[in-house]
């Protein structure tokens, strides 16, 4: 089954997948008229910043077991199966955190929200955008990534690309640059400077 | 809770003013940076375009996603358009200043700005000579007009060369007529820069980045060198006199006005009205010893240069001073002045005054000077700031001042040779001083807060480098001490000497950022009296810690003029490698100069001085090895 895969290495920070995902959780659907909505919809993917300042996409890891689903006293967290899900139940939710608590990846966000309860913050995490890929589309923050960090596949295959990758770096005379130059230069630039900061 | 794991900065005044402001509760630019992390890697690498709304567009740095914007343009056109779109806006500001200048060069001459004169007739006529204008038998006002219109006449389209690049050497002049980076007029170029970055003009990466160069000689030898220049005319030709520097100088028992920006048009009016004396007698009934003027940033130095006005801090330490609770009113115009201000200052006492039609502000009271008000606009806000002395809460200066000299024009730096640069061409041919580095620019909050400035220069003046700066890295080196005489003994044994026999610091204040063209008449009158070009001369540039979009002009305008510079932050460029080897590497057979990046101040300080002794054994003079 097809999944979100997270490649950190390729992530700018750019921040369109917060925009794409909350977009894709507003009533209207688009990022213009989803700003003005009451309440705004919010992002369930999380961009931070690592200790190079370069970006890392956050998501729901949809653990299996789920420590926010053991952690759920009201029994609003459940897990879909058929497509590798963990869900939280709007209506079920007595918003007392203890998920997020539990959750060792700090992806759960608390508050009103346009699909939820009215007047009523709950906890609110990535769905998987179960909804899209209901209609035969991709999650929405992997639609717009453009830098190939958040990508749709079996794991499995995303993984025996990696393994051809490693494969390709252990050959003699193997390319040594992994990384287009300009970005590893950047890279370096920035790491310099921070380190000047005592980072 | 932004939490910097060292300091800040390598002051005294920048650690202790951030710590009051945190503990006050005021937001600064460190906060705001913090918060802005992680930077979109799209736009860092110059990635992203937003010229046209066919797109917005980006392209995939990893090759995968989209090569290229919805026009077709590929990562070199984007990177390229987007750095020449900086330059044109730095031009733009550096020549609106001078074109300020101009105005009320025009408006003393018909009489209309009240309060302004000539203060320097001599520079005025030779200036006008320069122009075309003929100078015999002619009363200065009539000179002034006739300069001011013709200087008008370099920002339009009917010239086939902005005047001052005449005083360029010939074989540079011939450089820019081979490549076509003569600039033909001021305005011009601008415009036509920003023409090309139109989607669908210039296609062509390297067509666009010689256009850049175009553009910012024609800041360089154009608008920043009238500003320079026409100040000179109005307000004084610099000479060398003592200063101080740093917090220290706010007065606890002084009205504090502290002016910030650029134009000497609004500070010296300011400067006027803090000597009425109607003015400082209100002071006194108020309870003040006085009236205490300072400056931040350019405006500051253009005081400093020319009235030994005390400066109070540089680019990252304006929202600082604020946070001492001690300043009664700052008044700004334009360029570098933080949209925070207002609201920084809100949790002081402190009056916030804009004075210039061209740029207002959140949370700033808006007193409009032109050339024709300034003289009594001035009086009014500074009035103003007298009466809100009393508004005082509790106020710390966490420093005492320290003393720097400043006021190196180039007349200055000459006469102080004895009227030509024999002596220093003497000297670096002897290898007493190896050769000369102009370290110019900003503050960023990406690099320790003044740390690249002083490093740097440290480490130039031990090996025998002479070291010329301006602009925020002026204020920097000042208040590490390196601007007393004393500070020769920080030099090595051959600079010393120099610096103990002519009686001058081994760092030489030039002046504002507009006055890096000081910078360029110096490199023009050292190689024309050793018959080279400027890109011969054992000199480098550089900017340690820039951020502004002028900074980047004024980076191009000293490589295009054959100065090798360095760069603290990288440029957004890296999107680009054909860029990036353009920039520095192939420029090299262009220009005769390239850029470098290299946050290191210490590593810069090797590649610096690297390119020095490189030109000296190019020129037959003894060179040392640099490890």
């Amino acid at each position: 089954m097809k999944q979100v895969v997270v490649h950190p290495e390729r992530c700018v920070g750019c921040m369109q997948c917060m925009l794409a995902c909350a977009t894709a959780h507003s009533r209207s659907l688009t990022l213009f008229a989803a700003v003005q909505e009451t309440p705004q919809p919010k992002p369930r993917i999380h961009v931070g910043a690592g200790r190079f300042n370069e970006g890392f996409p956050n998501r729901c890891r949809h653990c299996d077991p789920a420590p926010c689903q053991m952690a759920c006293l009201a029994g609003a967290i459940y897990r879909r199966d058929s497509v590798d899900t963990v869900m939280i139940n709007p209506d079920r939710c007595i918003n007392c955190a203890s998920c997020a608590m539990a959750c060792p990846y700090g992806v759960i966000r608390f508050h009103e929200d346009p699909l939820g309860p009215s007047g009523h913050a709950i906890a609110v995490k990535c769905d998987n955008c179960s909804a899209r890929v209901a209609k035969g589309q991709t999650p929405a923050c992997v639609e717009i990534c453009k830098a190939g960090a958040l990508t749709y596949e079996e794991m499995d295959a995303a993984m025996r690309r990696k393994t051809r990758a490693v494969a390709h770096s252990m050959s003699t005379d193997a390319d040594p640059s992994a990384i287009p130059a300009g970005v590893a230069l950047l890279k370096s630039i920035k790491q310099s400077e921070l380190q000047l900061s005592g980072s | 809770m932004f939490d910097p794991r060292e300091s800040l900065s390598v002051t005294q005044d920048g650690d202790r003013l951030f710590a009051k402001a945190q503990q006050d509760g005021v937001e600064t630019v460190w906060e705001r940076h913090e918060a802005q992390q992680p930077q979109c890697g799209f736009c860092d690498m110059g990635l992203s375009c937003r010229i046209c709304i066919m797109g917005p567009c980006r392209v995939d740095p990893f090759g995968e996603g989209p090569q290229t914007g919805v026009c077709g343009a590929d990562a070199d056109i984007i990177v390229a358009r987007n750095l020449c779109r900086m330059i044109a806006a730095g031009a733009a500001s550096h020549s609106d200043h001078g074109r300020d200048l101009v105005e009320v060069l025009a408006g003393v001459a018909d009489g209309s700005a009240i309060g302004y004169k000539i203060r320097d007739e001599a520079k005025l006529r030779r200036l006008a000579e320069e122009y075309g204008v003929a100078t015999e038998d002619k009363k200065p006002l009539v000179i002034a007009g006739e300069l001011a219109q013709a200087m008008m006449e370099d920002y339009g389209m009917r010239q086939k060369a902005v005047k001052m690049v005449a005083r360029a050497p010939k074989k540079r002049r011939a450089v820019w007529e081979k490549f076509g980076l003569t600039p033909r007029g001021i305005d011009r170029e601008t415009s036509e820069m920003m023409h090309r970055t139109h989607m669908g003009v210039d296609n062509n990466w390297q067509s666009l980045l010689l256009q850049a160069m175009r553009n910012s000689l024609s800041d360089g030898w154009g608008g920043s060198m009238i500003a320079t220049e026409v100040s000179d005319i109005l307000f004084g030709v610099p000479t060398p006199r003592p200063t101080t520097v740093n917090a220290g100088v706010l007065k606890d028992d002084q009205v504090n006005i502290v002016v910030h920006g650029h134009n000497p048009v609004v500070s010296e009016m300011v400067s006027k009205a803090c000597q009425d004396k109607a003015l400082v007698d209100l002071a006194k009934e108020k309870g003040a010893g006085g009236i205490n003027l300072v400056g931040v940033c350019c405006t500051g130095n253009e005081l400093l240069m020319r009235r030994g006005i005390a400066m109070a801090g540089n680019h990252l330490m304006t929202e600082l001073i604020l946070s001492t609770g001690a300043v009664d009113m700052m008044i700004v115009d334009y360029q570098c002045i933080m949209p925070s201000l207002g609201k920084v200052a809100a949790c002081y006492h402190t009056r916030m005054v804009s004075t210039s039609d061209k740029a207002k502000f959140p949370h700033m009271a808006h007193h409009e000077f032109h050339p024709h008000n300034a003289e009594k606009k001035a009086v009014e806000v500074v009035r103003s700031a007298v009466e809100n002395y009393v508004n005082r809460g509790k106020v710390l200066i966490p420093v005492t001042s320290q003393e720097a000299v400043g006021g190196f024009s180039v007349e200055a730096i000459l006469g102080a040779l004895g009227g030509t640069p024999e002596p220093l061409i003497e000297a670096i041919k002897a290898g007493k001083i190896r050769g000369a580095v102009g370290i110019v620019g900003c503050n960023n909050p990406k690099i320790k807060h003044d740390y690249g400035h002083v490093t740097l220069t440290r480490r130039l003046i031990e090996n025998d480098i002479l070291v010329v700066d301006t602009g925020c890295v002026a204020v920097a080196t000042a208040k590490a001490g390196f601007k007393v005489p004393a500070a020769a003994d920080m030099a090595g044994p051959g600079l010393k000497a120099i610096c103990n026999a002519l009686g001058i610091p081994p760092v030489l204040h030039m002046g504002s950022c507009v006055d890096n063209v000081r910078i360029l008449v110096l490199v023009s009158a050292l190689a024309d009296a050793l018959g080279i070009d400027i890109s011969d001369l054992p000199v480098a540039g550089s900017a340690p810690e820039w951020y502004s979009e002028k900074a980047v002009t004024i980076g191009t305008y000293f490589v295009a003029s054959g100065v090798t510079t360095h760069l603290g932050p990288m440029p957004p460029i890296t999107g680009s490698m054909n860029v990036v080897n353009l920039l520095t590497s192939g420029l090299k057979d262009v220009v005769g100069a390239t850029f470098a990046v290299e946050p290191d101040p210490e590593k810069a300080a090797v590649f610096l001085r690297r390119t020095i002794e490189g030109k000296r054994k190019a020129l037959g003079l003894d060179a040392r090895s640099v490890d």
